[in-house]
C-alpha cells in the first residue's frame, strides 16, 4: 500500500481520486499566477486556511483537488469544494510528525512544517472514507 | 463506485417523535448549562434546550404571543440559551477555519456583532411603528410565494442570532456593557426576528431547527409552478455537470460578494415530492446593488439572484439525514448528495424588487452562457479584492453584516431609505469605530470572542433583577 503522507477531515465522500503534484498557495498573488500559467489541472492544491474566498478563481476553472491546513466541512471551502465535487482533505497533518491543529493556538511553523513537506510532492486523494480524507504518496 | 452503494434511506425516522436523530458531530455544548448532561447537535439537542426552558417560548407559539409587543425575562433568557446552542450547532466546526488569506473575516465580523447590538433596536422599532406589528410578520409571509428573496433563514436568523446574540456576546466580552444593560434593545431585535419568522414559517416555530431542520415555508400550487420546469438529470451526464458545475460557481461567486460570508445563500427544503424524491431550492445572490464593488456583476450582466431547483432520490444516496439548517445550508448524511441530483431547473431574478411574474427560467442547455459570466465576475473580483487594503477590507466586510441582514426587512417595508436618511444607517458608531482599533488586541477578534461565541460562555442570562425598560444605567 503506498505511504500516506498526512491526514484529515474527508469533505464528502467520493470514489474521486486526484493525482498531481502539491502547489502550495501562500497568497492571491499565487493563486492568479496559477490560473494564469495554464497548469491549473497538473496540481493538488494546498492552503493553510479553510475558507472559500482565498482559492475562489481556482475552485471555479476547475481545480483538481485540494488540501487544508485548518477548516473542516462545514466551513465554506468545505461547502463549495463538496458543491464543485472537488475532493478535499481538511485539517490535513503529516502522519510522520506529532503537530496538530488547534484553533486559535497553533504556532506558524505548523504550517510551515506541512508546506514543506508537501511542496512539489507528486501524490494522490483518498476520500473514500467517510470522515478521513488520505494524502497519498503517488510518486 | 461510492461507500453508499447498497444502503437504503432512513432519513424518515427522522421525523418521528422520539427519534433524537444523527450526531453530525463529536462536541458537545455547555453554554450557561454548567453543571447539567453536556447538549448535543441536531434533534436530540433541540430537544434538550426546550425541556430546559423556563418559558414557552421555544415551543410552537400563537400568533398572539407574537403580536405580544414584549418577552419576558424568562423568554429574553430562554432564546439567549437556544440562539446561543443553535450558534453553536451551526458554526462550531466552521471556528476550525483558520485565517482567510484574503479577507479578515474575525475582524469584520466582530465589529458588525457590536454595531448592529448599539444600532439596529432604534432601526427595527421605526420600522416596526411604520408598518406595525403585523406588517413585520406579512414581511416574512411574503417569502413564502418568492424565490431570490433575501428575507430568508440566515439573514431572519441573524437579525436575533447574531444582532442581539453575538452582539451583545462580544459587547459583555470587551466589557462594553454588563449583562443586565440594554434588555429593552434586546427585546425589541428578538421581537422582530420572531415576527419575520413566525409569520415565514407559519406553523409555530420560528426555526429550523426547532422542526427538525425542515424549512418548508412555500404554498404547494406555488412549488408546482417551479417544479413543472424541472428538467430530467442523469447522473454522469454533460447535462447533469452543466448543472451542478453552475449551481457551484454561481455559489462561489455569492460567498465572495458576501465577503466569505452565508448571506449569498438561502436553501429551503426539504420538500418531499409526490414520488418521494426531494426537492431543494437554492438561492445564489451574486449582485448585490448597494455594493459598491457590484460592478463586476453588472460588467457581466448577472442578475440579483439566481435560485436552483434541486430533486434530490433520497434512495440512490442511501439518505440517512438532510438538515436545512439556520443559516440556510443544507448538509446531508452521507455527506455527498450531489451524485443523487436526478432533475432541475434554474431560475434567474433581475433586480431584487422584480415582480415574481417577472422572475423566468434558464434551460439547463443555456447555462454554459451564464457560467462564463459568472466566472468572469469571479476572477474580476477577486483581482478587485486582493488590491484593496486591510482597512478597506474589513469596513467593507463589517458593512455586508450590519447593513445586509436587515437589507430586506427594511426593503420589503418601504423603511430602507429612511434609515439612511434619517438614521444615518451607513454611518459607524463612534464606539464602533474606535473599537476597530481594540479588536486585535490581545487575540480579542481572533481567539477570545470565537471561543466565548462557540463555546455559548459568553452568552450571559438576564439576571433575575433585569427590569424589562432598562437600556445602559451606568458607565462605570
Amino acid at each position: 500500500m503506498a505511504e500516506v503522507l498526512a491526514e484529515g477531515y474527508n469533505v464528502f465522500d467520493t470514489a474521486k481520486s486526484p493525482s498531481g503534484t502539491v502547489k502550495y498557495l501562500s497568497a492571491p498573488a499565487d493563486v492568479i499566477a496559477l490560473i494564469q500559467s495554464g497548469k491549473l489541472s497538473e496540481h493538488i492544491l494546498l492552503v493553510q486556511g479553510g475558507t472559500t474566498t482565498f482559492l475562489a478563481p481556482a475552485l471555479s476553472m476547475g481545480a483538481l483537488g485540494v488540501i487544508t491546513m485548518s477548516g473542516a466541512p462545514e466551513s465554506h471551502l468545505g461547502i463549495l469544494s463538496r458543491e464543485f465535487q472537488t475532493p478535499c482533505v481538511m485539517t490535513a497533518y503529516l502522519t510522520s510528525s506529532e503537530s496538530r491543529y488547534v484553533v486559535g493556538a497553533t504556532d506558524p511553523s505548523h504550517f510551515d512544517e506541512i508546506a514543506k513537506a508537501l511542496d512539489g510532492r507528486k501524490v494522490r486523494l483518498d476520500c473514500t472514507d467517510n470522515e478521513v480524507g488520505r494524502v497519498v504518496a503517488d510518486d | 463506485m461510492t461507500t453508499t452503494e447498497g444502503k437504503k434511506a432512513t432519513y424518515k425516522k427522522r421525523y418521528e417523535e422520539g427519534d433524537d436523530g444523527l450526531r453530525f458531530q463529536d462536541l458537545t455544548y455547555t453554554g450557561n448549562f454548567v453543571g447539567l448532561e453536556p447538549v448535543t447537535d441536531g434533534i436530540k439537542g433541540d430537544k434538550m434546550l426546550k425541556a430546559r426552558a423556563k418559558s414557552g417560548v421555544l415551543e410552537k407559539v400563537s400568533k398572539d404571543d407574537v403580536l405580544n409587543g414584549q418577552f419576558s425575562i424568562d423568554e429574553l433568557n430562554d432564546l439567549n440559551n437556544y440562539l446561543a446552542w443553535n450558534i453553536w450547532d451551526v458554526l462550531v466546526m466552521r471556528a476550525t477555519e483558520g485565517v482567510s488569506g484574503m479577507i479578515p473575516r474575525q475582524e469584520y465580523e466582530i465589529l458588525a456583532f457590536m454595531h448592529e447590538f448599539y444600532r439596529w433596536p432604534e432601526i427595527l422599532r421605526m420600522t416596526t411603528n411604520e408598518v406595525g406589528p403585523q406588517g413585520v410578520m406579512d414581511i416574512g409571509a411574503s417569502a413564502r410565494r418568492e424565490i431570490g428573496t433575501k428575507v430568508n433563514s440566515v439573514h431572519d436568523w441573524c437579525i436575533g442570532a447574531v444582532g442581539f446574540g453575538m452582539g451583545r456576546c462580544g459587547l459583555l466580552a470587551l466589557e462594553a456593557i454588563g449583562p443586565d444593560d440594554y434588555v429593552a434593545e434586546s427585546n425589541e431585535i428578538l421581537k422582530f426576528m420572531q415576527r419575520v419568522l413566525w409569520g415565514k414559517r407559519q406553523d409555530g416555530y420560528i426555526l429550523n431547527s426547532q422542526d427538525r431542520y425542515r424549512c418548508r415555508i412555500h404554498e404547494e400550487d406555488f412549488l408546482e409552478q417551479l417544479t413543472a420546469q424541472v428538467e430530467t438529470l442523469e447522473p454522469g451526464s454533460p447535462k447533469h455537470g452543466a448543472f451542478t458545475q453552475f449551481n457551484a460557481a454561481t455559489e462561489l461567486l455569492a460567498f465572495l460578494h458576501h465577503y466569505d460570508n452565508r448571506l449569498g445563500l438561502g436553501d429551503t427544503g426539504p420538500y418531499e415530492l409526490p414520488d418521494g424524491n426531494l426537492l431543494i431550492l437554492r438561492d445564489l445572490f451574486v449582485n448585490e446593488e448597494i455594493y459598491h464593488w457590484s460592478d463586476v456583476s453588472e460588467d457581466a450582466k448577472l442578475p440579483h439572484a439566481y435560485t436552483l431547483a434541486m430533486i434530490i432520490d433520497p434512495e440512490k444516496m442511501g439518505l440517512e439525514e438532510i438538515r436545512v439548517n439556520d443559516i440556510s445550508t443544507t448538509f446531508t448524511r452521507p455527506k455527498n448528495y450531489i451524485e443523487a441530483i436526478i432533475g432541475g431547473a434554474v431560475f434567474a431574478r433581475e433586480k431584487w424588487d422584480t415582480p415574481m411574474g417577472e422572475v423566468y427560467p434558464i434551460k439547463i442547455d443555456e447555462l454554459g452562457d451564464h457560467l462564463g459570466r459568472v466566472q468572469q465576475a469571479t476572477l474580476k473580483l477577486y483581482t478587485k479584492t486582493s488590491k484593496m487594503c486591510r482597512r478597506d477590507l474589513i469596513w467593507n466586510g463589517q458593512y455586508v453584516y450590519y447593513i445586509d441582514m436587515i437589507l430586506p426587512h427594511l426593503r420589503k417595508a418601504g423603511t430602507y431609505e429612511k434609515a439612511c436618511r434619517d438614521y444615518d444607517l451607513w454611518e459607524i458608531d463612534q464606539r464602533v469605530s474606535n473599537y476597530y482599533y481594540d479588536i486585535t488586541k490581545r487575540g480579542f477578534a481572533q481567539e477570545t470572542v470565537p471561543s466565548k461565541i462557540f463555546s455559548g460562555a459568553g452568552y450571559l442570562p438576564f439576571s433575575e433583577n433585569a427590569d424589562l425598560r432598562s437600556s445602559k444605567g451606568r458607565w462605570l
